[in-house]
């Protein structure tokens, strides 16, 4: 006999659940099995490319002499340095340049010229101003994010509705909150695509910048790594580099996203 | 009347006003003059020593002088060419990869989370081993480069198709069209916003890999001209290298990227799904 | 002295694209009396809404004036709450936060504002969903939050710019006897905007015509029904029949025929 309905459902949906996540890991199993069968079958040295294993005891090397934390704790604190300074002066320029409609004609132009600039193209300048180091560093981070965070809270404001504007005012609001109860909440989903892009050239920004000026973190490793051909580090690197990424995406920006835009039912722009 | 005139004095204005604020020349350009004379006043009055600030009268002599001498030329055209050539290839590559993913169950299914990982890994990291496979050559760059344009743009398109109206297939079918002409015909120039996204988005982060590869491996670009002359404690070719590379961006968007994306979007009157500032 | 009064209201407007100077609002004078229900009604593009933009503070008039208690208008005022055709609810905060908004803003103490929001709530029939964001209530909730978010402010007149023309024709009659239900318990001073013939008459005290553009005043009909309204009764009354049918000859009487220039087009 079949169960009630009531008791199959939760059934159905672990079910569910345990197929996706196999097929979330399929692709990677098959690429790992292409992997460590080409390089049986090619032979291909060391020095080009690292088998499967080797990857595998880079990373474990890493983790035993601590070097992973010691790099992954000093990138991520220059990321997030930078992140925060870039959202606490980005925030309320781009707002207030988009509560004024002579502001932000003035700036766009700019503020284009800049984001197409930010980060990377700032290094040889950042370290020749602040030296090399930490501080030109989360300079690089700060600058790579500011104007993309900027830009983009500046059209979250243009995009609010005009009624919603009319109808705060109506309703009492005086100017000065206009931007707590208004333009940073309604800016908000354009913000959260700001960060974003701008942590991705943050994060781009770093690695370079880390390459440059600095003897800690990813970046410096990687290239470290480069210089005596150690492949399997290089590898093991680029695979925490994509991990690190994808748990700053999955536990920091979607969280933010689906507890404020989504909730509110204003359409996310996603990139 | 007295109150009359000054209505329309202030309404005459107003239309000036406007026609100078539609004129694009003028909206784009405008806000540089005040913030080069603001920069040439500070380097005047040297608020910061002359080692680290100079004005913009030096760096136009430099930039003359550089001209004249061809080392720009030559490394301006070092810098598009590759840019060029990375561009190239990451559509060869991408834009059919992309439909196909979209397009098929089983390559969507096997490759979407792969796409999401290697796009998670900064295009910056690979460096070091293509370094290693290419040497500090022409290719290694160019491999970077299209390395940064391939997944944006597949994953862009991947979502552009997935935007395509379902009606519009349904329509197009029911209207007798076939599977293939509802490809060419319906879902290829529906997705092409999409790509249009997806091209820019993988421009804005080639254009910055390209910089860091010349920063870090260059031996010619305009990446590696501010860095030598960083190393050199030369500010002004710094100076002049942002203002080129900046210019340049301005210009590639303007000539190449906005008339294309105003081709596809606006003339179809489609509504933009992610208007974001790269 | 009436709650709105409305003097010789003239605005123009210069189209930025010709340089030609447009008349939106031609000469435009009536008033609101303290409680009283008025319909302004006229043809699509006569103004109406920008009269009702320059009562609300939103756009500024050429010339005339407009008083409400008294004082002249001057930008947007919670004396004058707007209910928008799009609800302009803000989609990031939930029901209560919506209707308590405006008491917020003038610093009522927070006991205070959580009972006045109840009472509102629940005469707009919506108690039970405070925690809920407007995106997730129906479009007929969402305008009843819409008057809830105004009335709790206790404005001297309450704007209505075609509040119901954006959800379907059942919920819009639902709408409309809730309004005469809660305007026949709370009497609150009510500026309409419509374009429906029907609609005015149905709400409204007086409906105030407005001709084609540039509009003036062309007449001003007191509607001669009793309240409490329902739409069964109306429609079944012969004065309510009389006044729609009078209105509506007086609106086509207004209506330009075929345009000369149709062909152009």
């Amino acid at each position: 006999m079949a169960p009630p309905p009531s008791v199959s459902r939760p059934g159905t949906r672990l079910s569910r659940r345990l197929k996706a996540t196999f097929w979330f890991f399929i692709p990677f199993v098959a690429l790992a099995v292409v992997w460590i069968i080409t390089v049986e079958m090619t032979g291909v040295a060391m020095r080009t490319f690292p088998q499967l294993n080797d990857v595998r005891d880079a990373i474990g090397d890493l983790w035993s002499t601590g070097d992973l934390f010691t790099h992954v704790g000093s990138s991520l604190r220059r990321v997030m340095i930078g992140a925060i300074l870039a959202v606490i002066t980005a925030v309320p320029f781009g707002i207030l340049l988009g509560s004024n409609r002579w502001a932000a004609a003035f700036f766009s132009p700019l503020l284009r010229f800049s984001v197409a600039l930010a980060g990377i193209a700032w290094i040889p300048l950042a370290t020749l101003w602040l030296g090399y180091g930490e501080r030109a560093v989360i300079f690089i981070v700060w600058n790579a994010m500011f104007f993309a965070i900027t830009y983009n809270a500046m059209l979250g404001v243009q995009r609010i509705p005009t009624e919603l504007w009319r109808a705060a005012r109506s309703l009492g609001t005086p100017r000065w909150r206009m931007f707590g109860e208004v333009f940073l909440p309604g800016a908000l989903p354009n913000v959260v695509t700001g960060l974003r892009v701008g942590l991705g050239y943050g994060w781009r920004g770093l690695v370079a910048a880390e390459v440059v000026a600095t003897s800690s973190g990813l970046g410096y490793s990687i290239f470290q790594a480069q210089q005596f051909y150690r492949t399997d580090v290089i590898v093991a690197m680029m695979v925490i580099i994509g991990v690190l990424w994808l748990i700053t995406d999955r536990a920091l920006l979607a969280p933010l996203e689906r507890r404020t835009v989504e909730r509110w039912g204003m359409k996310a722009v996603t990139a | 009347m007295m109150l009359d005139a000054k209505v329309r004095r202030a309404q005459r204005r107003q239309v000036w006003a406007h026609r100078l604020g539609r004129n694009r020349l003028f909206r784009t350009l405008g806000p540089f003059v005040p913030v080069v004379l603001l920069w040439w006043i500070v380097a005047e009055a040297e608020v910061f020593p002359s080692a680290f600030f100079v004005g913009p009268d030096v760096v136009l002599s430099e930039f003359g002088e550089l001209i004249r001498k061809g080392i720009l030329p030559s490394y301006l055209s070092d810098s598009l060419i590759r840019l060029r050539n990375g561009v190239l290839f990451g559509l060869l590559i991408g834009i059919p990869a992309g439909f196909v993913v979209a397009m098929s169950y089983w390559a969507r299914k096997l490759t979407w989370p792969l796409l999401m990982f290697f796009q998670a890994i900064a295009d910056i990291a690979w460096l070091p081993i293509v370094i290693v496979w290419f040497g500090h050559s022409l290719t290694a760059v160019t491999f970077v480069i299209v390395y940064t344009i391939v997944f944006p743009l597949m994953i862009s398109i991947v979502s552009g198709v997935e935007q395509v109206p379902r009606d519009l297939v349904r329509a197009a079918r029911s209207l007798g069209a076939s599977r293939f002409r509802v490809f060419t015909d319906v879902i290829a120039p529906g997705a092409l916003p999409a790509v249009a996204t997806g091209i820019r988005t993988g421009l804005g982060y080639g254009w910055r890999a390209l910089i860091a590869a010349e920063i870090i491996i260059g031996a010619s670009g305009i990446g590696f001209m501010m860095f030598d002359a960083r190393r050199a404690g030369d500010v002004t070719h710094v100076f002049v290298g942002m203002i080129v590379l900046g210019v340049l961006w301005y210009a590639l968007d303007a000539l190449i990227l906005a008339p294309f994306e105003r081709s596809t979007i606006q003339r179809w009157g489609m509504v933009r799904t992610a208007e974001v500032a790269r | 002295m009436s709650t709105l009064e409305i003097t010789n209201l003239h605005k123009e407007f210069v189209d930025v694209y010709t340089g030609e100077t447009v008349t939106a609002v031609g000469d435009v004078s009536f008033g609101i009396e303290q409680g009283e229900f008025v319909s302004i009604l006229g043809p699509s593009g006569c103004g109406k809404t920008t009269v009702l933009n320059i009562v609300a503070g939103f756009d500024t008039q050429t010339s005339g004036t407009v008083h409400v208690d008294g004082r002249a208008v001057d930008g947007p005022s919670p004396e004058r709450g707007v209910v928008f055709q799009s609800f302009a609810l803000f989609p990031w905060k939930t029901v209560l936060g919506n209707v308590i908004f405006g008491l917020r803003m003038r610093g009522v103490p927070r006991r205070e504002r959580d009972v006045i929001a109840q009472q509102y709530l629940q005469l707009v029939g919506l108690e039970g969903f405070e925690r809920k964001f407007p995106h997730e209530l129906s479009g007929g909730m969402q305008q009843r939050l819409g008057v809830a978010r105004v009335l709790a402010n206790e404005p001297a007149v309450m704007l209505m710019d075609e509040p119901f023309a954006s959800v379907d024709a059942q919920t819009r009659r639902k709408l409309q006897e809730e309004l005469t239900g809660i305007f026949e318990t709370k009497r609150p001073t009510v500026f309409f905007v419509t374009h429906d013939v029907d609609e005015a008459v149905f709400l409204a005290d007086r409906v105030v015509v407005l001709s084609a553009r540039p509009s003036r005043v062309s007449e001003i009909v007191t509607v001669p029904l009793e309240r409490p309204r329902q739409w069964r009764a109306a429609l079944d009354s012969a004065e309510f029949r009389h006044t729609v049918t009078y209105l509506t000859d007086l609106l086509a009487g207004d209506e330009p025929g075929v345009p000369a220039d149709v062909d152009r087009a």
